[in-house]
């Protein structure tokens, strides 16, 4: 079941740091980046509605 | 007085039947068809299948809706389209079978002026032999489907809690599958679900994908910056395969699903074998049964649809390699050329091809995901039929139609890699535009300033606040068509 090429990819893919992961859970930088994205999303949804 | 009838009832179709109400005059006449009685957010099944959420969380009835909005609903299967009537009908019309109880099995006639096919997929577990729930794995396709993944798992869960050491794989089920990153997101949930219940050692996760390479989520992959550089779609999720000590093999077809074990065949002409104790592999998608007669009655549902049941529309279907695919390929008004006055929207409409190079292993078996057309382009397409089919009716031969290809189209999509106000995650990612296009955007086929991806807590809330959003705007309560699709 061994996907060699695929196993070895993922092996050598990087790892997020401690401080990364922290980050992805911290609830202040995670509140920012909830309005960041919606605004990113949000460009998305205007180009459809012009 | 005009008459439209939309087939289907799911994220297209709704979304046309309410804003057709909206844009329609009282005199004209909304009618759905759908066999299903229930409306269902599917993107939540995912939190169904991991037992986050319940089935009345993500499902509501549509009567209801229907009858506050002034819609006929017919709890029906539509059979076949008659879009030049026959000697009995100067209108055309559709064949429906009544699926509500009390109608069982009823054959029913309904004309239309102007008809919407957004009849969605047909889960084709019969193209792979033993998958699916009737067979020996799992899916989250529809809330039962979920329900069932959800109590597997948790028997899965309980046997770790006794120090026994199980393999869960998660995936697709065949070799030319859509819908990569519900299982993607599915293989996340299902890992947070076992760290959660502390038994994550005993757990061997793997997902099993047609996709060549991870990352690809049926879309060719994506390139994105970050940071000041470019980066793509595949160094992204290798990251969080090997964050999370998920393991993945790739381009494989699934050829059979045994009791407690998946036969597969890669894009190398290997064949292996993959032992279970859980599996939850998706279906191919094909359109639903639906044929089409011309005006004496003979078949011509050649003409109106592929070979894979989808609905012909104004795209380009020449078969051309990879190499030579256009953007202009794609449908810009989703009308039947010789008809219309019929639209085929979502799932229902035949692309013109993948947008993932397709391959073939040296056995000659295609390993190509299928074009994603969910979500957010399915509720696009829908309000853009209602929208030009009100233009159609108001100003007849004159009307201005408005366009929107998935190639001039973008997503933005939200995948769970875990539940949770405070312990959930989500990759959010946009895309723009859905097809690439390499004329416009040289290189990589898509907007670099529109097209990003980021992982954290953030996409979580964005995903529940989804959920909530979707369900209020499908239940057409008040402000509802202020929601974009």
């Amino acid at each position: 079941m061994h996907d060699t090429d695929t196993d070895a990819d993922i092996a050598s893919a990087p790892l997020p740091t401690a401080k990364t992961l922290r980050a992805r859970k911290n609830l202040f930088i995670q509140f920012g980046r909830f309005l960041a994205i919606n605004t990113k999303m949000l460009k998305i949804i205007r180009k459809e509605h012009r | 007085m005009a008459r439209v009838v939309v087939l289907g009832g799911g994220i297209a179709g709704h979304t046309a039947a309410l804003h057709l109400t909206r844009m329609l005059k009282r005199s004209d006449e909304v009618v759905v068809v759908t066999p299903n009685s229930n409306w269902n957010w599917i993107p939540s099944n995912i939190w169904v299948g991991v037992g986050k959420m319940k089935t009345d969380q993500v499902t509501f009835k549509l009567g209801p809706i229907y009858k506050r909005k002034g819609i006929e609903f017919h709890q029906a299967l539509a059979t076949a389209i008659h879009p030049e009537g026959d000697v009995s009908h100067a209108r055309p019309f559709v064949d429906v079978s009544y699926t509500d109880s009390t109608r069982a099995g009823e054959h029913g006639e309904l004309e239309y002026d102007y008809l919407v096919n957004a009849t969605g997929p047909k889960l084709n577990f019969g193209a792979t032999p033993g998958l699916g729930p009737d067979g020996h794995s799992n899916s989250v396709c529809t809330s039962g489907h979920a329900v069932g993944a959800a109590a597997a798992l948790q028997e899965s869960i309980e046997k770790m809690k006794k120090g026994e050491h199980q393999v869960l794989v998660v995936g697709m089920g065949h070799g030319t599958c859509t819908c990569e990153g519900a299982a993607f997101e599915y293989a996340f949930n299902v890992e947070h679900e076992v760290r959660q219940a502390g038994v994550r050692d005993l757990a061997d996760i793997v997902y099993l994908t047609n996709e060549y390479e991870l990352g690809d989520f049926g879309v060719g992959g994506l390139t994105f910056t970050q940071q000041g550089f470019q980066t793509t779609s595949k160094l992204w999720t290798e990251s969080l395969f090997r964050e999370r000590g998920i393991r993945a093999i790739t381009g494989a077809h699934v050829t059979g699903v045994e009791e407690g074990v998946v036969h597969y065949e890669k894009l190398d002409g290997s064949i292996s074998s993959l032992f279970f104790d859980f599996a939850m592999l998706l279906p191919p998608f094909r359109g639903v049964d639906l044929k089409a007669f011309d005006a004496d009655g003979a078949d011509i549902s050649d003409e109106l649809f592929a070979p894979n049941g989808f609905m012909k529309v104004d795209a380009d279907y020449t078969a051309k390699p990879f190499e030579e695919w256009r953007a202009e390929d794609w449908p810009s008004t989703y009308q039947v050329p010789r008809f219309p006055n019929i639209f085929a929207v979502g799932i229902a409409f035949a692309p013109p091809h993948q947008i993932s190079r397709p391959r073939k292993s040296p056995n000659g078996t295609v390993i190509a995901p299928s074009p994603p057309r969910t979500g957010m382009p399915s509720g696009i397409m829908g309000k853009l039929a209602a929208t030009n089919i009100a233009e159609m009716i108001r100003n007849g031969a004159t009307a201005q139609v408005r366009t929107a290809s998935m190639a001039d189209m973008g997503a933005a999509c939200v995948a769970s890699a875990g539940s949770g106000l405070r312990l959930g995650s989500a990759a959010s990612m946009t895309m723009y535009p859905v097809v690439p296009d390499l004329v416009r955007y040289p290189g990589t086929g898509r907007s670099l300033k529109d097209t990003f991806g980021e992982i954290g807590l953030a996409g979580h809330w964005i995903k529940l606040a989804l959920h909530y959003m979707f369900i209020y705007k499908a239940k057409a309560r008040p402000g509802w068509h202020l929601i974009p699709e």
